[in-house]
Order: C-alpha cells, then sequence, then structure tokens
C-alpha cells in the first residue's frame, strides 16, 4: 500500500513535468515533443541535485518497467493503417531494416573507432 | 452501454492481456514473445472477432494513451543512472548517437521518397529508431501517422535484432561500446532489452544511446524533414 502511493506521487511528479515540457513547447514554438523536453527538464534537475534521485526513482522505475503497456492502444491503431502494408507496401519492411542496419552499423563502428584511439592512446 | 463501462472494460481488458503477456514472456523468452507484440496482436485479434472498432476501443485506450507523456520523462532516470559512465565515454557514445540519428533520418526519409510512398508514411518512417512513445510524438508533431510511426518503431527494434549478429560481422563490431551504441541508437528499447540480457556494460550504454537518440532525433528530425522532402 505505502509504495502504491509513493508511485501515485511520484507520478504526479513526473506528470508535472510532462505538463511543464509541453508548456515550454506551446510558448517557445519548438518542435520539440513536450514530454523529450520535460525528460531534459528532469535530467538537468537531477544533475543539479535540485531534485533528489530518491524523489522520483519508484515511480519512474515503475513507468519504465511498464512503458509498453501503456502504448499497446497506440499500437492497436495499425488496424486502421494495415492497407498500407500490402502490395508495394511490402517494400517499407524492407527500407525499415536497411536504415536500421545502416544505423546500428555506422553509430557503434564510429563510436568504437574513437574509443579504440583514445584506449590506445593510454598505452 | 455508456461510454463509462466501455472505458472502464477496455482499461481492465487490456491490464489483464498485458499482465498475461508479461507472463507468458518470462516463461518463454523469444523475440515473437516480447509482450508489446502478443499484447497487440491479441488485442486486435479480439476487435477483429467481435466487430469492435478502434474508436469504440480508444474510449478506454485514450486513457492508457494519456500515461505515454509522464514515463518519457521518467527515463530521465536511467540516464541519470548512467551518468558516470556517460562521463567517462561522452564524446564517443554521443558523436556515435548523433551520426546515428542523421543516418536514421536520412535513410528512412530518403529511400522511402524514391520509392514513391505518400508524405504520410515518410513522415512516420523517419523516427523509427527511437523509443515509441517519443517516436509517435515525433510523428505527430511532422505529419505522420502515430500508429503507423510505432509499427516503424517495432520494425527497427524486432528486426535490428534478428540481425544484429549480421552488422556486427559486417562492420566488426566487437567493443561493448560500439555494440551498445548500435543497438540504442538503431533498435531502442528492445535492443537494449538484448544487450542488457548478454552483457551489462553493453545494456548500460544501449539505454545511454537510446534516450540521447530520443532526444538527438525529435531535435534533428523536423528540419531534416523540411530539407529533405
Amino acid at each position: 500500500m505505502y509504495k502504491t502511493v509513493t508511485i501515485l506521487i511520484q507520478f504526479i511528479g513526473l506528470y508535472f513535468l510532462y505538463w511543464l515540457g509541453t508548456a515550454i513547447q506551446k510558448v517557445l514554438n519548438l518542435f520539440i515533443p513536450g514530454s523529450v523536453i520535460g525528460l531534459i527538464l528532469l535530467f538537468v534537475l537531477l544533475s543539479l541535485k535540485v531534485v533528489s534521485e530518491r524523489w522520483i526513482q519508484q515511480g519512474a522505475g515503475f513507468m519504465i518497467t511498464h512503458l509498453p503497456f501503456f502504448f499497446i492502444p497506440a499500437t492497436v491503431g495499425v488496424i486502421s493503417y494495415a492497407y498500407i502494408f500490402k502490395g508495394k507496401g511490402m517494400l517499407l519492411i524492407a527500407i525499415g531494416m536497411l536504415s536500421t542496419v545502416l544505423v546500428m552499423g555506422l553509430s557503434g563502428a564510429i563510436a568504437q573507432i574513437m574509443v579504440q584511439k583514445k584506449e590506445g592512446s593510454y598505452e | 452501454m455508456n461510454n463509462f463501462i466501455i472505458g472502464l472494460a477496455v482499461i481492465v481488458a487490456t491490464t489483464l492481456l498485458y499482465w498475461g503477456s508479461v507472463t507468458v514472456y518470462k516463461k518463454f523468452r523469444h523475440i515473437y514473445t516480447v509482450p508489446i507484440i502478443s499484447s497487440t496482436l491479441v488485442t486486435i485479434v479480439i476487435l477483429l472477432t467481435f466487430q469492435i472498432s478502434y474508436e469504440t476501443y480508444m474510449i478506454g485506450g485514450q486513457w492508457i494513451d494519456h500515461l505515454l507523456g509522464p514515463a518519457v520523462v521518467g527515463l530521465a532516470y536511467p540516464l541519470y543512472q548512467n551518468r558516470d559512465i556517460l562521463k567517462r565515454m561522452l564524446v564517443p557514445v554521443v558523436t556515435g548517437t548523433f551520426i546515428g540519428a542523421v543516418v536514421g533520418i536520412t535513410s528512412g526519409l530518403l529511400l522511402s521518397k524514391w520509392a514513391g510512398f505518400s508524405e504520410l508514411i515518410i513522415n512516420s518512417i523517419v523516427p523509427k529508431s527511437v523509443t515509441t512513445p517519443v517516436a509517435m510524438a515525433i510523428a505527430e508533431a511532422t505529419g505522420g501517422a502515430m500508429p503507423l510511426a510505432a509499427v516503424f518503431v517495432m520494425i527497427a527494434g524486432i528486426g535490428g535484432v534478428l540481425i544484429h549478429p549480421f552488422v556486427w560481422r559486417s562492420f566488426r563490431l566487437t567493443h561493448y561500446i560500439g555494440r551498445g551504441v548500435g543497438m540504442g541508437s538503431a533498435s531502442h528499447a528492445i535492443g537494449t532489452a538484448t544487450s542488457m540480457e548478454r552483457d551489462q556494460l553493453e545494456g548500460s550504454i544501449s539505454t545511454i544511446a537510446m534516450v540521447l537518440s530520443a532526444v538527438l532525433v525529435s531535435i534533428l528530425a523536423p528540419g531534416l524533414t523540411i530539407l529533405l522532402l
């Protein structure tokens, strides 16, 4: 019971930051989603020790563990778009895969080369 | 039936379904038993069987949907937890993830544009390498379709996990930094979960790359889309 109350209170805190992020997005007319602005805000507040890790630990942990639950309704929405993947639409799967290979390979290779240079320079 | 009862029924049913899918996943760990995939498929089968429209389902679904925003805010926490490793590896991890974000947006956009797909589809494929809630928010902002964006996110996540041994061989990714950055940048939470099962360090790097990538893609996508479309 105590744990449920803690998660609920911490959830309200996260919700407030989400609301604040959305408000900032509207006021400054930004393209970045309000939720991502809220994420950045929370990271900054944690780093500056304005917000203690203990204040959000359980709430954020709970939300992240069960993240898939929160987007089930959105993914179910694909039934309205199933027609897109018929025929030529199959090509979209190939495009998604090819692009994923490029992202994984290139981002990983660049990070690895930089680390190996850095580690090499200590020798 | 009034909307309150329908809404409540959807929320209760979704919760039970999710709980069931997590239980199955814990017993049979496999890429096809990942809770989001099994829950979504079972829900779709139920809706089609009983001829329930998506609009009716969303009377309850919108309440769950509404919690996505605060859940994204919560992602700051794992990023903060991994701050020490982030500080040590800042330049390689940020550079790698940045390149990944640019490559992901550009390749998805140009390939689907050359193949002659509509702007609605192109804008939905652009944010595919980031975690679903952020990808949907980006798609909404740039004129894509949120459910379609979620499908492309699944393709990037599941596809990436299936194909990663091939990518690691082709690009000679042997270091946990390279592997973690690759998995997190390309296949978000699904990739991160796979990395985490193998190696804690690789998993931490993947977590950082996943969150950084969400931030970078949401900053870069709108501009690059206008430039390239």
